[in-house]
């Protein structure tokens, strides 16, 4: 039964893709179509609880991975899981939103096979894996986005979406042959090694060959344009705008992500010989994209926006792992990840929710929130604040391990400038906190419209969900953390451990 | 009586339950200030009992919960905790002598500025359950001896007073609001870094202060000390304020609500001066002696810059504002004093400072509310003549500005004549710059007493409808005068406490 050893390893991605085909059926089969998200619900709720039990309780252990193109441990067990919990927050959220629009079996199908992509992408261990995850969950979010497609605003994004997801692609594909060109192989680890081994040419061992640079550059502009790292963010703010509003949650908090799953794979383990070279640009690269983030979100007048800005800086905190490159760096950027899924997917739900309350998305429209919709307000407060990085929320603690893993490896290992990450870093949560703050103020110090938003009881579990995540992964974030760390020691034994 | 219980634990708890009940009230919001002063009671009581189990002579290996320190502070009611294992953090709390009296003080003006805001109207529920919250952060940070659960409470204090300025405060209150948040989280950040940096330096995997003291008294070089005391001291000192990081302060002193304003001025500014000495002079020593005239000079600025600008406000509330920074000078000068001359007597009075001024500084908010809340307008020239109209007010008033500018026989004498005596012993002669504070509090305490409350009645405000003190105000500002009173007269009660815990911070400054 060799077809079934091969299939073994892809059970989570095809209970995934066999829901997103039954849904179209379903649509057919009830009328009442919250039954659709109910059904979304099950393959992803039926994996994160498989994926909880073996990260978080140990009470089994997948066997190894049967195909070569994919490598089932920690890591991709984390970045699944995050996956997983977003999409189910985004599912429970979307049935309100989205209750006026047709085609609901084609949403919540694009969602999970979105969903598959992402997991691919978590567990390529080569190239062409990772290439085909993109691809498939990268051409799921172009059609969610444009899901409204009378909508202009919707339509403009997808198309804008699609047209920089396709240009991305080409980069990073350009960036694959040009590896695979150079050391023969398109296995991550098996790149390393060319990279490395005494067999190879010489010219193939200098870190600083002209065509290892140029895949090194393409590779930072074809990941830059998924995880939107200035000066490649500029679709983020338009896209998310325009996207169905869990739709916007799901990109910043997923699809994102994704992108530093591949990200820290192709660099930490394919590319770490030549760290010396990209490691400054990097750096570089991660200061530019808090501050430049940070800076526009706070001339934004409209909430989706400013959230989108705020991604694309807490994509410059996470990058920060890359030129620190350490364990305890990366288990840092994993666990921040993990918590700004949920407080970004959070953010986004509660926008979600006064949009289905036909409130609008102007940050005036926030005015009063705390006396029309007491428990929203409170629960954007909490995202707000983690977002910020005030203790005791989960956004602090994921912060406090990313920002102090480049204080010490600017001790040891060094160079000593990375605890210049760490101080850019710290400056610019506190710019953060001013436009966080300003939410807050209009959410709770000025006058706004009297009567309540009721808000749906789906909606309200969504948020409370992310709500709680965020309290809970601040006040006990151990068993993640240690998670998070055992998983980055799996993955990267390669790298110092940094603490 | 304690042994064996977590009763640090319990006083932290039980604001923290009284805030989620209250938050959890409903419709039923007029039963929010029964609950807040329950809870704050139940805090004081204990936190007294603590006082008194607290054993301070001789051999208090027998105290309940004691821990000795391995050359750091020795604690009493110590409790340690694993928190997050793989970060080695735990959760670490413990009493010394310096932080007692803070700790007492911190449950104390929580209750009264409690019940001095009784006839609140606006949004009751959560306005008592912000003070809670509030006085949770305040208690954990005085107790936590595990720089990251420091750290968390540090900051779990920014947000009630962020709400109290933004939402219940004055005409401008949303600027006040934001910039306090803004000004305070920025000194937050710098002590967080050199949290991050002392304990990778000290390579202890351990975030205890004890342990990172310990270890760093060997693995800290001298430029790290250095580097990272200026951070610390910069971080601390926006808090204190010191001069030139004190703008943030009169703008959130003028928005506040009058018991923020209590709790800001008396227990937010404390903060700054305990961890100066808690955290930035004991764990670098060295740091602390090659930046000790840094120390003095901004500390002389700020009694001397303060005192002036006081002169010249208007508003009643803007010059007790101000009068804060002035006195908060004086805690920083008796603890460059020490660090300079090793000798004790400079931190005893810099510790007993920050007691003793917020006991005083809560009495002078507090009538700052009484006179806004009678009169209606707290600008000087507009007032005139009150105690005509409201003679107890104008009593307590009197005493609590006699108590603040150094009465002998009130509580403040006792310490600003010992920053005085003890910087006669390290700096001489140059004593005379501080002193002239003297002379300044003085005159512009007299001149304001004058201008508000004696003199003809004024008429440029309606006086008709002026009365004198209620009781929910009578009984918060009578009893902290009593206390004022009680330890002016008897000053050793505080010192018994402060005096052995300051003993260990003289014994590191010798050997550093």
């Amino acid at each position: 039964m060799e077809v079934w050893n091969y299939l073994e390893t892809l059970i989570p991605q095809l209970l995934l893709i066999l829901f997103a085909l039954l849904m179209p059926a379903y649509d057919y089969m009830f009328r009442n179509k919250k039954i659709l998200s109910v059904l979304a619900l099950v393959p992803l709720v039926a994996l994160a609880g498989a994926y909880i039990a073996w990260l978080f309780l140990g009470w089994w252990t997948p066997p190894g991975s049967t195909i070569d193109l994919l490598s089932v441990d920690p890591f991709s067990g984390l970045f699944t899981l995050v996956f997983l919990s977003v999409g189910i927050v985004v599912v429970i959220g979307s049935p309100e939103f989205i209750k006026k629009d047709r085609n609901h079996g084609e949403y919540y199908a694009l969602i999970l096979l979105a969903i598959t992509g992402m997991t691919v992408v978590a567990e390529a261990s080569d190239l062409i894996a990772l290439f085909v995850g993109l691809e498939i969950a990268g051409i799921s979010s172009f059609a969610l986005s444009g899901f409204r497609k009378s909508e202009k605003r919707s339509a403009e994004a997808a198309t804008k979406y699609f047209i920089v997801g396709a240009f991305s692609s080409a980069l990073t594909l350009f960036a694959i042959s040009l590896l695979y060109g150079v050391t023969g192989t398109t296995s991550i680890a098996g790149i390393a090694n060319a990279l490395t081994s005494p067999t190879s040419p010489q010219w193939v061992l200098d870190s600083a060959d002209p065509v290892i640079l140029l895949a090194v550059v393409l590779l930072f502009a074809g990941f830059g344009f998924k995880i939107a790292i200035v000066p490649f963010h500029m679709w983020a703010p338009d896209v998310y705008e325009g996207a169905p509003t869990p739709i916007s949650g799901m990109l910043a908090a997923a699809s994102k992500k994704m992108g530093f799953a591949a990200v820290f794979k192709v660099f930490l383990i394919g590319l770490i010989v030549s760290k010396t070279e990209w490691q400054e640009a990097a750096a570089v690269l991660a200061i530019l994209t808090m501050t430049v983030g940070n800076l526009i979100a706070v001339s934004q007048t409209n909430i989706k926006r400013m959230l989108a800005y705020s991604s694309i800086a807490q994509a410059g905190y996470i990058l920060i792992v890359l030129p620190v490159g350490t364990q305890y760096a990366v288990a840092g950027g994993l666990f921040h990840i993990i918590t700004h899924a949920f407080m970004k997917s959070g953010a986004f739900l509660v926008v979600a929710a006064m949009g289905a309350a036909a409130v609008g998305e102007r940050l005036d429209d926030f005015k009063g929130l705390g006396r029309r919709a007491p428990w929203l307000a409170f629960a954007m407060t909490l995202f707000l604040l983690s977002l910020a990085g005030i203790p005791p929320l989960a956004g602090f603690a994921s912060k406090f391990v990313l920002f102090s893993s480049a204080v010490y490896a600017s001790v040891s290992p060094g160079p000593q400038w990375l605890i210049w990450l760490a101080i850019a870093g710290v400056l610019n949560s506190a710019l953060s906190l001013y436009y966080y703050a300003r939410v807050i103020k209009k959410m709770y110090m000025e006058q706004g419209p009297q009567e309540r938003i009721i808000v749906q009881p789906m909606l309200k579990v969504a948020v409370a969900i992310a709500a709680v995540m965020v309290v809970l992964l601040g006040v006990y974030p151990d068993s993640v953390v240690s998670a998070c760390r055992h998983a980055a020691g799996l993955l990267f034994p390669g790298l110092l451990p940094g603490d | 009586m304690f042994e064996g219980v977590p009763v640090i634990s319990i006083v932290i708890l039980l604001p923290l339950i009284g805030a989620i009940v209250t938050f959890l009230l409903g419709k039923r919001e007029s039963y929010a200030k029964w609950v807040a002063t329950g809870f704050s009671a139940a805090a004081l009581v204990l936190s007294a009992l603590i006082a008194l189990a607290f054993v301070i002579d001789p051999a208090p290996a027998t105290a309940p919960g004691y821990h000795a320190g391995n050359g750091f502070f020795d604690y009493q009611f110590y409790e340690s905790h694993t928190w997050i294992e793989s970060l080695h953090i735990s959760y670490i709390v413990g009493l010394d002598g310096i932080s007692l009296p803070l700790f007492f003080l911190t449950t104390l003006l929580s209750f009264l500025a409690i019940v001095f805001s009784w006839d609140t109207k606006l949004r009751p529920k959560e306005y008592f359950g912000l003070m809670q919250v509030l006085e949770v952060g305040v208690l954990g940070v005085f107790v936590a001896q595990d720089y990251f659960v420091f750290y968390v409470f540090w900051e779990v204090v920014l947000i009630p007073m962020y709400f109290m300025i933004g939402v219940w405060g004055g005409p401008n209150k949303e600027y006040a609001a934001i910039k306090f948040f803004i000004y305070t989280h920025i000194a937050s950040l710098a002590i967080l870094v050199s949290i991050m940096a002392m304990y990778f330096q000290a390579g202890a995997d351990s975030f205890s202060m004890e342990d990172i003291a310990v270890a760093g008294s060997t693995q800290f070089t001298r430029t790290f000390q250095i580097a990272i005391f200026a951070a610390m001291f910069f971080g601390f000192g926006v808090k204190l304020p010191m001069v030139p990081f004190h703008t943030w302060l009169p703008d959130a002193h003028v928005e506040a609500p009058t018991a923020g304003s209590v709790l800001l001025a008396g227990l937010l500014l404390k903060m700054g001066g305990y961890g100066i000495i808690r955290v930035a002079i004991t764990t670098l020593p060295t740091g602390a002696h090659e930046l000790v005239y840094v120390m003095a000079v901004i500390a002389i600025v700020s009694i001397l810059y303060g005192a002036l600008l006081c002169l010249a406000q208007k508003d009643l509330k803007k010059m007790v504002a101000y009068s804060s920074i002035s006195h908060m000078g004086f805690v920083l000068l008796g603890f460059a004093v020490g660090v300079e001359t090793h000798s004790s007597l400079g931190i005893v009075a810099g510790v007993f400072q920050m007691f003793a001024h917020g006991l005083v500084t809560a009495v002078l908010f507090m009538m700052c509310g009484v006179v806004q809340h009678k009169a209606g307008t707290r600008m000087i020239p507009s007032l005139g003549g009150l105690s005509k109209k409201m003679p107890i007010a104008a009593t307590m008033m009197t005493i609590g500005f006699l108590a603040s500018l150094g009465l002998p026989g009130l509580v403040s004498f006792a310490a600003e004549f010992m920053v005085f005596a003890s910087m006669f012993d390290a700096w001489s002669t140059w004593l005379f710059l501080p002193i002239l504070s003297v002379a300044i509090t003085a005159g512009y305490y007299l001149w304001a007493l004058q201008r508000s409350m004696f003199g003809p009645l004024t008429e440029k405000i309606d006086t008709s409808h002026v009365h004198d003190v209620s009781w929910y105000e009578g009984a918060p500002v009578g009893t902290l005068i009593a206390l004022i009173a009680l330890f002016g007269v008897f000053p050793y009660l505080i010192f018994q406490f402060i005096n052995p815990a300051v003993e260990i911070v003289t014994r590191i400054l010798g050997g550093g």
